[in-house]
């Protein structure tokens, strides 16, 4: 089973049918989970308590986990100093602790089986250090430094862990964005050209298939930088 | 129905079972971090995902989380007495 958060829509959504199209079982969460065509459950990533709920139903009922995407996320474009207190904490709460909750409570399936792998979401804003978004760039420059060192320490249990961090990708978390700030970015890229949530769930599938055991605590941008 | 004595004899044999030398002894005293130990850092995860499962079938929630699991005087890990004491403890903290 491929547990994915974020799974009600944007991009978690996509790697979600992208991955039940190609015949993964897929396991989603989200905070608004009504309905979805495959298995789910209403989970805050930034509760530890909710995520500790999801991972005792998964122990609970036996399932086997392989996968864990970690695709909740929010944005919030501003400068620092005119951002709110509680926008910057929901930012750092669902964003970095979402994902170290996630990996902490989940993880642990997956050691059981010594085999797995993680992959948390980091944005090109990060190498780009993009202006006004320096709250959002903080918490995805942490998940990105988790990465790295969680790496090390499933390393043992054969589980990797790897970091996805595209550039902007057509979904929700863009709504604030201009066009023109978007080609901007895009003309920062390596590959100066606009990715679909598509072409990120291709590489979500590639780094969950076994091929890729020699990669573990990387950071993978989409569009290169 | 578990009884005391009985589940740190148990507890001892999985530290016992982790182990590359099956002949030693388990005591309480026998450290389980810090240079002494007979465990490492995966050994010591295997540990609480052994307990969690024990404690499951017991009918608890063990809880392996701590701001103190490194520290060699306050841990829970730091002998294999310790993390039994734990064990009981939330065992009978939850009943």
């Amino acid at each position: 089973m491929i547990v994915v958060t974020g799974a009600s829509r944007g991009l978690g959504r996509a790697i979600c049918e992208q991955l039940t199209s190609k015949g993964f079982p897929v396991f989603g969460i989200s905070r608004n989970m009504d309905k979805a065509p495959f298995p789910h459950m209403s989970c805050d990533v930034s509760s530890y308590e909710d995520v500790k709920a999801v991972s005792k139903r998964l122990r609970n009922d036996g399932i086997k986990i392989r996968g864990l995407i970690n695709a909740a996320g929010v944005a919030s474009m501003n400068l620092a100093v005119t951002t709110p207190s509680g926008v910057t904490q929901n930012i750092i709460r669902t964003n970095l602790l979402g994902t170290i909750y996630c990996c902490q409570l989940i993880a642990p399936l997956m050691l059981r089986n010594k085999t797995g792998s993680i992959i948390n979401f980091s944005t090109i804003a990060v190498s780009l250090g993009l202006k006004g978004e320096s709250i959002y760039i903080a918490s995805k420059a942490g998940i990105e430094g988790f990465t790295r060192s969680f790496a090390r320490e499933m390393a043992d249990f054969n589980v990797r862990v790897n970091c996805i961090a595209p550039g902007p990708i057509d979904t929700n978390l863009l709504k604030g964005i201009t066009r023109d700030q978007v080609i901007k970015i895009i003309s920062q890229q390596i590959i100066t050209k606009q990715f679909t949530p598509q072409s990120v769930s291709d590489l979500v599938e590639i780094l969950l298939d076994d091929r890729t055991n020699s990669l573990s605590g990387q950071v993978l941008h989409v569009g290169g930088v | 129905m578990y009884k005391i004595e009985n589940i740190k004899t148990e507890i001892f044999d999985v530290i016992k079972s982790l182990l590359d030398n099956k002949n030693l002894a388990i005591t309480d005293d026998t450290p389980l971090i810090g240079s002494d130990s007979l465990l490492d850092s995966m050994k010591l995860v295997e540990l609480c995902i052994a307990l969690e499962e024990k404690a499951s079938v017991i009918g608890f929630d063990f809880d392996w989380t701590s701001d103190v699991a490194m520290s060699k005087t306050r841990s829970m890990f730091r002998t294999a007495g310790s993390i039994a004491a734990e064990f009981v403890r939330q065992m009978e903290l939850q009943k």
